[in-house]
């Protein structure tokens, strides 16, 4: 028996960066995979693991300054090795055999020229024919992607398409050629779930129609277990496991891949603390957590009640002309003292406006907001001064959220000073360091200043910013979404321990409905503005009633074997 | 688009009256009681109170403003306070050598500004790219004045290469003659920052993600750089291109005065050594509706270069 | 605040923030560091010369008229001496015959005279710099002007007149801009449509044809030239804060601090502000270059700073002249000083711009 060479073999790949003062790190730190013809492999990692170096190596797009690939590597294409080959060869082969899909359409297409343009330029490039017929090829390329009105695309620019739409013409533009090898670098973590879903499903139609071997990277392993032939996680620059689908998902064999697998929430379970990577790396063995119960309970207090909340978005034209958007469109929940409430919808649908209105942080144009029964949004600054502290909230990004001038203490103590917690500043810093401790930071983190910590570490800070004004509600705006899987099982974990700890009432806000059912006791589906389900999470999770909900629920990603297209035995 | 130039057109009053509305103050207010200059040497009480009745300096303020409105909206200043001649009159005759001189030196300087810019964008981080920009930090700190000067002394006083001053009625003798060293003289006064405003507009274009996509589908260094990245660059490049023209109408006004060219700029500097204030007036109200124009003109190619901006 | 300076007890040495972070890649940029250098040594140089301890007696006719810098002693062209003396006692002729029956000129009392005083007060300068005749030189270290004054220390008043006017122009400006700007971009509406409408009436003239109508109205001297170039150059500022404002207050710390209970002038000024000074000290290098150039032409021209005080565009206003008679001395020493100082503060500004831009680590 005599394998087919692979289409593209990876060799003791190293990758440095150095920075201007000649310190170097290494991204990635002698990789070799192979990945045969007509395949899926998929790379995946978190951030900093080095995949994307990976993948930019192969179609030698590093800067060249500042990046440094060991000679004793190798990218053998065909035979060919990437990594000597001239410019002119490069060319040929990038847009021809080897096509790039990257993860923000919007900033990836050219923005001043129509999508037309940009596909027939390709076209014309490497396939050599007249304008004429490559004007017909893209057309045809931007059906077989199931663009809308692809006569009327040819024209548009990419600004006038959606996020989802954008990279439908990313794809047609990469497929046009008909290349061996298509190296899609995230190409769905900046859409919506649906659109998600809808994506992949192109992705693996287009693979198996052309017979291209796919390079699929991405930081979301059950993803990539719906489609992928073979997966290669990668950590800190080197590969933990490289093995085929169903051996990854079943029988895996490194423990990093493993925590992977696990410390993500899943729909099938809700264990009372998510396990965490240092779970599976020492030598003692993990066990399932008990399961946790949610859902309202007859005897819960209410302590926010909101009613027929609008918020109205204004858009000034010219001087006197206005013109009003709806973003939030009478939404009405009570929050209970102590639970959860999950607010899930997909980017536009209003749900980080609400968690603004409720602040006072956005104007809200009509309904009540009733904190124990005293209506927020008609208090005067006042008065709502002495409200302000009972409910916080933690924003999604944590490296904007944090001013870059202040230190941690400053940080912590500000919102004392201002509450006039705590009488002198000796003790508000003392309190300063007990909440640290408390979201688990070492006491001498207070004298840091946020850019020296990662993001989960941030993210601890802004939760405990808020903690030091012992707030009722926090409002948790997608405080985990920009976290490592990892790292976001670390903050839910601390949230969840806050809240049994202290009581606290969360009015939890995600797009990511795998979370929000791990954390909440009753869900609020939004979308377009509109509240269209209001359920406990159990009962929403197990039988749907409104078919955007259902549709959401479809389009998560759950890994082997839920795969989405059919496999050849 | 006709609704949206008439709508501009509109919006540009309440601009135009801010700036009659500074000139007012500045000059009838800040400016003080310019009949002392006006009589010159035969000043007596009658004289100087006979010039205020003329100039209607003797009416309260509010009168005097609306006076200066209408000569706004009539287009007529008056006459000027140093040479009796028609304002408009005079003015009409110094736009002609102003466009000629700046509107040469701008275009030029652009293409040659642009050109070399691309080129050292395109070799970013190389030798020639470092003494590029080292020698345009360099001549950019060196004063206007001294090139001038300079210019002036060794290219026509010693090297009698150009005439040193001077202007005829003939246009084609202008440019074969007198334009010349000016022109070179403002060029290269001009091009040592626009290398470097430019050149940082590609690179900062460079940066950006769909050169990276322009790369992956393999097109070559050149047309990267001349179709993908010189359409977007246009965009602060048009602005500052833009934002020049209405120094067209002004004139460049040190090369005026050093070569004597009848032009506004030499008109400005003349006028606010003689407190002619009828004719710095003037001047300032024609530039500044001018510029009010270029601005709509600016918006208008906004939408021809980039296809996001909305007019609205 | 006030617990912030003094450090936790746990924090076993100081952390970096951003400041300090920007301040060593600065001292690393040698090119940066070396521009900050001289540009330190020119203000200490300027604060000196302004002060009086240097320079102070510049305009002593120590020298020969048009007398050679001494490396040049034998080279440069023999001045001459007779006819350049003659001009000059001319010169001073005409301008004490002017002084003595300056008001007769007018048919006013010198009380209603507006100029009276001026003439009177140059009349008794004029009269004390005759009187004082002494032995002259034959050539200092750059030389000597038309009236036998030591070019250094001409050099020396003239940096610190123009550094001054430059520094304290730009800080003007710069106040003026980033409170309009701050308020216009952080309150928006109704305040934001009226500071909108001065920015766009400054805008729609040109700045040197602006300078020129202020210069035209208001007198001569280093303070009004200062005052002068601050309100017209303050826009440039102003729409940098604006947009800054506009886009800072949207972002998720700004809202964190509105959530925490600060107010509006606590966000403007103790969270905003400090996340875009490094802009303004970029800009604040940027406007001193442009104002010293500025007050070189506006000087040049005639319309800068007084007849009794000297500047860099006062210097090179008696360039053309000594030039075409060969004397070439005074307008390089004034080109390389002005040079040497506008290349440091344009490189200042670059490295600046690399150094404290908080999104490079």
């Amino acid at each position: 028996m005599n394998p087919a060479p692979p289409l593209l073999s990876v060799r003791k790949l190293r990758v440095s960066f150095r920075d201007e003062h000649g310190h170097g790190a290494e991204a990635v730190k002698g990789i070799s995979f192979d990945i045969p013809a007509g395949k899926t492999v998929a790379l995946v990692g978190e951030s900093g693991s080095g995949k994307s170096v990976t993948a930019m190596a192969i179609t030698r797009l590093l800067p060249e300054h500042g990046c440094h690939i060991d000679p004793g590597s190798e990218i053998l294409f065909d035979g060919r090795n990437l990594l000597t080959a001239s410019r002119r060869e490069l060319r040929c082969l990038r847009g021809g055999d080897i096509a790039m899909v990257f993860q923000e359409p919007m900033s990836s297409l050219n923005p001043v020229f129509s999508v037309g343009e940009q596909i027939i330029e390709t076209l014309m490039l490497h396939t050599g024919v007249g304008r004429k017929a490559a004007q017909q090829r893209a057309l045809a390329l931007l059906q077989e992607v199931g663009l809308p009105a692809p006569e009327r695309k040819m024209r548009s620019y990419p600004h006038q398409l959606s996020g989802g739409q954008q990279q439908r013409v990313m794809i047609a533009m990469a497929i046009a050629c008909e290349p061996k090898l298509l190296i899609a670098d995230e190409p769905t973590t900046a859409l919506d779930v649906t659109i998600q879903q809808q994506i992949l499903q192109l992705l693996t139609t287009l693979q198996q129609k052309h017979g291209m071997a796919v390079l699929f990277i991405s930081h979301d392993l059950e993803l990539v277990g719906q489609f992928a032939d073979e997966v290669v996680v990668m950590h800190h620059g080197s590969i933990h496991e490289h093995a085929p689908v169903q051996q990854i998902f079943e029988a895996p064999q490194d423990a990093y891949t493993k925590a992977l697998l696990r410390c993500r929430p899943h729909l099938d379970r809700r264990p009372a603390r998510l396990p965490v990577i240092r779970d599976f790396l020492g030598d003692s063995c993990h066990f399932e957590p008990p399961q946790r119960e949610r859902g309202y309970q007859a005897e819960d207090r209410v302590i926010l009640e909101v009613q027929d909340l609008c918020v109205d978005y204004h858009s000034r034209h010219g001087w006197f002309g206005r013109h009003s958007q709806r973003a939030v469109d009478g939404v009405s929940f009570r929050l209970m003292r102590g639970r959860t409430l999950g607010i899930v919808g997909e980017s536009g649908s209003g749900k980080s406006t609400l968690g603004l209105a409720l602040m006072r942080l956005q104007q809200a144009s009509a309904g009540r907001v009733l904190f124990e029964g005293e209506d927020m949004l008609t208090l005067t600054p006042r008065q709502l001064r002495a409200y302000k502290r009972r409910i916080q909230i933690v924003f999604q990004n944590p490296y904007a959220s944090l001013n870059p001038r202040c230190s941690v203490a400053q940080i912590l103590t500000e919102p004392m000073l201002l509450h006039g917690i705590g009488c002198d500043a000796e003790e508000r810093l003392q309190l300063a360091g007990d909440w640290l401790e408390h979201v688990g930071l070492p006491r001498k983190a207070l004298a840091k200043y946020p850019h020296e910590f990662s993001g989960g570490q941030r993210q601890r800070i802004a939760i405990a910013r808020c903690l030091t004004m012992h707030p009722e509600i926090l409002i948790c705006d997608e405080s985990v979404s920009a976290l490592d899987v990892s790292v976001q099982a670390q903050v839910l974990n601390l949230l969840q321990s806050l809240q049994d700890e202290l009581g606290l009432s969360y009015l939890f806000i995600s797009h990511d409905l795998a979370v929000v059912k791990h954390l909440s006791d009753q869900v609020l589906v939004m979308q377009q503005g509109r509240c269209v389900e209001l359920a406990d999470a159990d009962t929403l999770y197990a039988a749907p009633q409104h078919p955007y909900t259902r549709q959401l629920l479809d389009a998560i990603p759950q890994g082997w074997p839920h795969c989405i297209r059919s496999r050849p035995a | 688009m006709l609704a949206y130039i008439v709508r501009r057109v509109w919006q540009m009053v309440p601009t135009l009256f801010g700036v009659m509305l500074l000139l007012f103050v500045l000059f009838n207010w800040v400016g003080g009681d310019p009949s002392y200059i006006l009589a010159g040497k035969n000043l007596s009480a009658e004289a100087l109170a006979g010039i205020r009745q003329q100039l209607g300096l003797d009416l309260p303020l509010p009168q005097q403003f609306l006076i200066f409105v209408k000569q706004v909206l009539t287009l007529d200043f008056g006459t000027s306070w140093s040479t009796q001649q028609p304002v408009s009159t005079l003015l009409h005759s110094r736009i002609g050598p102003s466009l000629l001189l700046t509107g040469s030196i701008l275009l030029l300087g652009t293409v040659l500004a642009i050109g070399i810019a691309a080129l050292v964008a395109y070799l970013r981080g190389s030798l020639t790219d470092r003494l590029v920009t080292l020698i345009a930090t360099c001549a950019m700190s060196v004063s206007a004045l001294v090139y001038i000067i300079a210019g002036q002394y060794w290219l026509a006083f010693k090297g009698g290469w150009f005439p040193i001053m001077g202007w005829s009625d003939s246009t084609l003798d202008n440019l074969l003659h007198y334009l010349p060293l000016p022109l070179l003289l403002g060029v290269i006064v001009g091009l040592a920052p626009d290398i470097r405003f430019y050149r940082s507009c590609f690179v900062e274009e460079l940066g950006h993600d769909y050169v990276r996509t322009a790369r992956a589908k393999g097109l070559s260094e050149p047309v990267i750089m001349l179709k993908h990245v010189l359409r977007n660059a246009m965009i602060p490049v048009v602005t500052s291109l833009m934002m020049s023209l209405p120094y067209l109408m002004m004139g460049a006004m040190l090369l005026e005065t050093f070569f004597g060219i009848p032009g506004m700029g030499k008109e400005v500097v003349m006028a606010v050594e003689r407190s002619d204030f009828p004719v710095i007036k003037a001047i300032t109200i024609y530039i500044a509706l001018a510029t009010m124009l270029f601005n709509l003109l600016t918006d208008i190619i906004y939408k021809l270069i980039d296809p996001r901006v909305q007019l609205h | 605040m006030p617990h912030s300076a003094s450090p936790p007890p746990a924090a076993p040495h100081p952390h970096n923030s951003l400041t300090r972070i920007g301040w060593r890649r600065l001292r690393r940029d040698r090119v940066g560091f070396a521009a900050l250098c001289i540009v330190g040594a020119y203000l200490l140089l300027a604060l000196a010369a302004w002060s009086g301890l240097l320079a102070s007696h510049w305009q002593d006719e120590v020298a020969h008229p048009y007398a050679p810098p001494t490396l040049f002693a034998g080279t440069a062209p023999h001045h001459l001496e007779l006819s350049a003396a003659d001009i000059d006692a001319a010169d001073r002729r005409a301008t004490s015959a002017a002084a003595q029956d300056g008001s007769g000129a007018t048919g006013l009392s010198a009380d209603e005279d507006p100029l009276a005083a001026d003439l009177a007060a140059a009349e008794q300068q004029s009269a004390q710099y005759r009187g004082a005749e002494q032995a002259r030189a034959d050539s200092l270290p750059l030389g000597a002007d038309q009236r036998g004054r030591d070019v250094l220390q001409k050099l020396l008043q003239g940096s610190a007149t123009s550094l001054q006017v430059g520094i304290a122009g730009a800080l003007l400006a710069l106040a003026i801009g980033t409170v309009l700007g701050a308020l216009s971009g952080y309150f928006g509406g109704l305040l934001d449509d009226a500071l909108m409408w001065g920015y766009s009436v400054f805008t729609s003239v040109p700045d040197m044809l602006l300078l020129l109508a202020f210069a035209a109205v208001s007198g001569r001297g280093i303070g009004t030239v200062v005052l002068v170039m601050a309100f017209t150059s303050w826009t440039g500022t102003f729409r940098l804060m604006r947009a800054e404002f506009i886009k800072h207050k949207g972002r998720d710390y700004v809202r964190a601090a509105d959530a925490i209970g600060a107010g509006h002038g606590r966000r403007m000024f103790h969270h905003i502000l400090p996340n875009v000074g490094h802009l303004l000290l970029v800009q604040f290098s940027m406007l001193t270059v442009a104002l010293i150039k500025y007050e070189a032409i506006l000087s040049f021209l005639g319309f800068g700073v007084g007849v009794t005080q000297v500047s860099w565009g006062a210097m090179l206003a008696e360039a053309p002249a000594e030039l075409l008679q060969g004397y070439w001395w005074q307008m390089l020493a004034v080109t390389l000083c002005m040079s040497l100082l506008v290349t440091a503060f344009s490189l200042l500004a670059d490295s600046l711009r690399d150094a404290l831009d908080p999104k490079v680590k």
